[in-house]
């Protein structure tokens, strides 16, 4: 999207030729002549299916894309054939094999101008390897679980189905041990199983990754000798000498340990652009964990032997440029769609030790350099970890990079609150042996800010997203829907049946203590119809479709011989996103104040302006708005409830684990941009808002809710999570969202205006790791947020202009005023 | 104690982040107040146009039968209680009452939620209106605050009894002391007051309080001429930690549209940089040290 306001959008820095070449190149989009596009590839059986529709269940917008896309790719799809013997071997050992093949045999071999990492196309579509009956029995499960997927996204329920990434594979132990260590662990594996095992599914597993470990080796043998062709042509004697280290790095890399920060980038990148191939998906939470800390032994090493900053920050530069080209998948499908969504390859900075202590190093400061140079631009995505001992010089660095854009080009994730959630989904999930207080600070976050342990867990963070609203509508309804709902693709309206047990007629719920019971029944249902939803697509995932590459990335699946999407890893759980929490939280603080406190309407009044969307009720919806207390406002009462509804649905999440693979469910709030999709579907709510208005996000307030201010905003989000105590979880620390909850913050230009406001503004920051949830966007307010201001007041009633003595909402302020007010914004001239 | 509202996350209140409490009613009017709703002492009712839906619900119910809307917009009639019936009625909020009675131990327990955030340098700031008009109370909620181990504002006007200030100096780590104009005719013609009691009271603290910030809102052809800050010079010297000039600014021309008031500033421009610089230089030039100048100066496109 181009910035309407040019001048108030941050540039990049200074770059060097190659980086900023390789960045530009990279904006060109669809112009570009190279690109990272899928390669759709089969064994040419005419059953073959390539696209995985399943992994899309969680994207409701795609749901009309499926059955185009999977034509499109099996006309498209280039045979590689397979021998004989491939149909006899297990799924998971011919999906080892084809994948092997696309990728050493097929794949194109491309180095860009300049570029000092080798690895650039990677985008696959390929074969399921599945033989005739297989692929039957997949496409049968498949169709059942499309519909209930769709039910549930049409009926306001929300999404879920098993998506790929959203894991940190152990990178560390291959850069400790290359490919050929972990070759050598597994075949030792095997050879300790019994032959049964070995001919059975154990062995297979085993054998399968044994051949996934060779990949990267002959992939890397394959561009070794690319950059000696290329070295042979080439006339600059400086791009030669790149071009025949480069060969050196990747006749070593992955295969065997890194000698240098050179060979550790490389070995870092083609180990993890491999598990997009092996998962047929671009960049999705695939990342990368706190890469400060296991690069720095390389970095350290490199710079004793006289390696520049500068080169590698050069280095890295290729390595954000590479990142981005997972966008480059579906390049051509609505313009350039691919580079405007968020995939989300996630870098975790700085952060605590074992004992507390700071582990920020010299490293870090270069990354964040090499971010502050990079941005704007999407991936990888970097989340700097703050605890209460991080020092002055890393909060200055990460102000003076707010100040520079109109957001943080990073996230904020606070230690103390994310480790108590941790330490939480240790004791309630059995898993204490794995996450208790001497590893629990060496945890991450995936894709956006999810918290995971590292290198084996996979949690499947955007797997399930649940509506809490939807509890309150089936109240309304007794256990059916308020209303009917439209469904998109096949053009008609649902019948109202009794889809959720009856919870009382509206004249039986006459009490504030009886409603909330039926609120509890309700939001144990949902939480229930989701978890038997998901189950459906997990099956046919552990059914048919193993990544046996990056199950050799997650600690479990070797030692249990079996692959990550059958239940390998060591930590397996999969996380519930709860959507819509501020609405919801409100609908109910406003049902307990207008019919039961205030009795200023009846139950019926209240339901019959919903289902009328407030048309003809516009009073009574004004005092739904402004007169009922809400959450974000640091208000005791109003957030004390926040807490208990947190309380009532996490604690439901937990009661279930999947069937077919043994994964613990684990609550988070993570929105992702369902909110928006969502409030087109979930019909009018209590707290003022009609169909189509937009839901609450993640764990922030309702839109314009915190009217006192960001402070009092962050305490109701730190209550909202359990808040603080003796017996916290960690330090005091209450966390009842081991995933962590999504909060986005805007302020003011004028708070980082000049040094003396930086000094405050870091006094946030160190206040809001006291107080605060698990992670923060910092946004800082520009001038189309107050044009927008303009437009719809009723929005921004929290907009507060403040110069020197004078204070007053923005939308209480005359268009002239407001006028003044945008232009100098716009000019950052205050 | 008689409040106006409560701002957290204040960073123009005092040194590091605070939260501020304004008060009602002021001892002075200044011609350019920039908060002319917190001078009368009294409480009152304000309407907000832009998000009145005219559902006439508080005309209805108002006990006196005061409140009228026309075209113009809403009228209050000026014997207006400020019962607060229309405001509790109101649906959207439209009607705002400017004053509310609260006492100091709920005055406590809202300001201290933002604790957190204030590291060691922050706290709280007592503001007006005048705070000192309502001494015996801020007195009071200070010291709790002291006892708390917070850090303590006070910003005042400095036109209070010598018994009003030494009941706070005690319980205030650092006063934001005003001094608005040195010729003492000019004072009271445009706040109302000659400056004899300010001048005398800012003496007096010199001597007594932590530490002081003197501020001065430079307004044209008020308070930003050359003889007026070399006047203030003079008395302020090198003897405060931080002298501000705070650049006039327009943005309150609505707070007196809403009271039915004319603000004889409405069409004044703003100050431009080069004039704020030169007025720090002629300060500086004047003996005076730690000067600084702040706010919103005149586009320069």
């Amino acid at each position: 999207m181009a910035p309407k306001y040019e001048n108030a959008v941050k540039q990049p820095g200074k770059l060097s030729p190659r980086v900023k070449w390789l960045r530009d190149y990279y904006f060109e989009g669809n112009n570009r002549k190279w690109n990272n596009e899928y390669l759709a590839y089969t064994t040419g059986t005419p059953w073959d299916v390539q696209f995985d529709q399943t992994t899309y269940f969680i994207v409701p917008e795609m749901f009309t894309y499926m059955s185009p896309f999977t034509a499109s790719f099996k006309a498209a799809a280039e045979v590689i054939p397979v021998d004989d013997d491939f149909w006899k071997k297990s799924i998971v050992e011919r999906k080892a094999i084809f994948t092997k093949k696309a990728v050493t045999e097929k794949c194109p071999v491309e180095i860009l101008p300049g570029d000092l990492l080798c690895g650039a196309r990677f985008n696959m579509v390929y074969s399921m390897c599945l033989d005739k009956k297989e692929q039957k029995e997949r496409n049968k499960l498949v169709k059942a679980a499309r519909a209930d997927a769709n039910w549930i996204i049409q009926h306001g329920y929300g999404n879920s189905g098993a998506t790929s990434g959203h894991v940190i594979p152990n990178y560390a132990k291959i850069l400790e041990h290359g490919f050929k260590g972990e070759y050598e662990y597994i075949e030792g594996l095997y050879n300790k199983l019994s032959d049964a095992d070995k001919n059975g599914e154990k062995g297979a597993q085993l054998k399968a990754m044994m051949t996934a470990c060779l990949m990267p080796k002959e992939l890397n043998e394959k561009y070794s000798a690319y950059c000696l062709e290329c070295a042979a042509k080439e006339t600059d004697p400086k791009r030669k000498e790149e071009l025949e280290t480069m060969a050196k790095n990747c006749a070593n890399v992955p295969w065997n340990p890194p000698q240098n920060f050179w060979e550790a980038v490389q070995a870092l990148w083609t180990t993890h652009f491999l598990i997009m191939s092996d998962e047929r998906y671009p960049g999705p939470g695939v990342s990368f964990g706190r890469m400060d800390q296991y690069m720095y032994p390389f970095y350290k090493k490199s710079i004793d032997e006289g390696m520049s900053e500068d080169f590698m920050k050069e280095i890295l530069g290729c390595f954000w440029f590479h990142c981005n080209t997972v966008y480059d998948a579906q390049i051509r499908v609505g313009g350039n769609q691919g580079i405007t969504a968020g995939y989300g390859q996630l870098i975790s900075l700085s952060g605590m030790g074992k004992d507390g202590e700071d582990l920020t190093n010299d490293l870090t400061y270069l990354m964040l350099d090499v971010i502050d140079d990079m941005s704007p631009i999407l991936e990888p995505k970097p989340n700097v970890r703050i605890h209460n001992n991080s020092p002055e010089k890393l909060i200055d660095k990460v102000v003076d990079m707010i100040s520079k854009s109109q957001g943080a080009p990073f996230l904020l994730n606070f230690d103390e609150r994310s480790m108590a959630g941790m330490l939480r989904e240790g004791k309630m999930a059995g898993l204490e042996d794995k996450i208790n207080k001497d590893n629990v600070y060496d945890y991450a976050s995936v894709g956006c800010l999810e918290n995971t342990m590292v290198g084996n867990d996979r949690s499947g963070t955007v797997d399930n997203n649940l509506n809490l609203l939807k509890a309150m509508e089936l109240v309304y309804g007794n256990g059916k829907d308020m209303a009917p709902y439209y469904d998109d693709l096949s053009g008609k309206w649902s019948k109202l049946t009794q889809d959720g047990p009856k919870t009382g007629t509206l004249a039986e719920l006459d009490t504030w203590e009886k409603f909330w019971e039926a609120y509890k029944i309700q939001t144990a249902y949902i939480v229930k119809k989701l978890v038997d939803t998901y189950e459906e697509s997990e099956r046919i995932r552990f059914k048919f479709n193993p990544t046996p590459y990056l199950s050799t990335l997650v600690n479990g699946c070797a030692e249990r011989a079996l692959d990550v999407t059958r239940g390998g890893p060591e930590i397996r759980c999969v996380t519930m996103e709860g959507v819509t929490y501020a609405t919801t939280v409100d609908s109910l603080l406003a049902v307990k104040y207008l019919v039961y406190d205030e009795k200023i309407c009846t139950l019926e009044e209240l339901v019959q302006a919903l289902k009328d969307n407030w048309e003809g009720h516009e009073k009574l919806q004004a005092i739904a708005k402004n007169k009922c207390p809400k959450y974000g406002r640091d208000d005791d009462e109003a957030d004390k409830l926040a807490q208990l509804v947190m309380k009532t649905w996490s604690d439901e999440v937990w009661k279930y684990k999947t069937k077919c693979t043994d994964r613990q469910f684990r609550p988070g709030m993570l929105s992702w941009n369902y909110w928006i999709g969502s409030s087109f579907i979930l019909k009018a709510s209590a707290d003022g808002r009609k169909c189509n208005q937009f839901l609450s996000n993640a764990i922030c307030p309702s839109n314009g809710a915190d009217t006192n201010g960001p402070t009092a905003n962050a305490n109701s989000v730190g209550t909202a999570l359990g808040g603080s105590g003796e017996d916290g979880d960690f330090d005091g620390y209450y966390n009842c969202l081991p995933n962590g909850a999504s909060h986005t913050i805007t302020f003011n230009t004028s708070l980082i205006a000049d040094e003396g406001h930086k000094e405050k503004f870091k006094s946030f920051i160190r206040g809001y790791c006291k107080n605060g949830g698990t992670a923060l966007q910092i946004n800082i307010l520009d001038a189309d947020v107050l044009r927008d201001a303009q437009a719809h007041p009723q929005d921004y009633k929290h907009l507060l202009v403040r110069i020197t003595g004078y204070n007053a909402y923005f939308v209480t302020i005359g268009r002239e005023l407001q006028d003044e007010i945008i232009a100098r914004e716009s000019h950052k001239g205050y | 104690m008689r409040i106006l509202n409560i701002q957290r996350m204040s960073t123009e209140d005092g040194p590091g982040l605070r939260t501020t409490l304004f008060v009602k009613g002021c001892p002075l009017a200044c011609a350019w107040c920039h908060n002319p709703e917190s001078i009368d002492p009294k409480s009152h009712v304000e309407w907000i146009g832009i998000r009145c839906i005219g559902c006439q619900s508080c005309i209805d119910i108002c006990p006196k039968h005061g409140m009228t809307l026309d075209e113009e917009g809403m009228h209050i009639i000026p014997e207006c209680p400020a019962c607060g019936t229309c405001v509790k009625e109101c649906p959207t909020e439209a009607l705002e009452m400017k004053g509310l009675e609260r006492s100091v131990d709920e005055l406590f327990n809202e300001l201290i939620k933002d604790r957190s955030f204030w590291g060691e340098e922050g706290g709280i700031t007592l503001s007006g209106g005048e705070i000192l008009m309502q001494y015996r109370e801020a007195a009071e909620l200070l010291a709790k605050f002291k006892e708390a181990g917070v850090h303590t504002a006070v910003d005042t006007s400095g036109f209070c009894s010598r018994e009003a200030l030494d009941a706070v100096i005690p319980y205030a780590d650092i006063f934001l002391y005003d001094l608005k104009l040195f010729d003492s005719e000019e004072h009271k013609k445009f706040t109302g007051q000659n400056n004899k009691i300010i001048i005398d009271n800012f003496e007096y603290l010199l001597t007594k309080a932590k530490r002081i910030w003197v501020r001065t809102p430079i307004i044209p052809g008020a308070t930003d001429t050359d003889e007026n800050i070399r006047g203030i010079a003079s008395i302020v010297r090198d003897r405060v930690e931080k002298w501000e000039l705070c650049a006039f600014n327009n943005l309150c021309k609505d707070k007196y549209e809403r009271l039915h008031l004319v603000w004889d500033y409405e069409k004044s421009s703003l100050m431009t940089k080069d004039r704020m610089n030169e007025l720090v230089d002629i300060a500086k030039a004047a003996g005076a040290e730690n000067v600084v100048w702040s706010g919103m100066s005149k586009r320069e496109e």
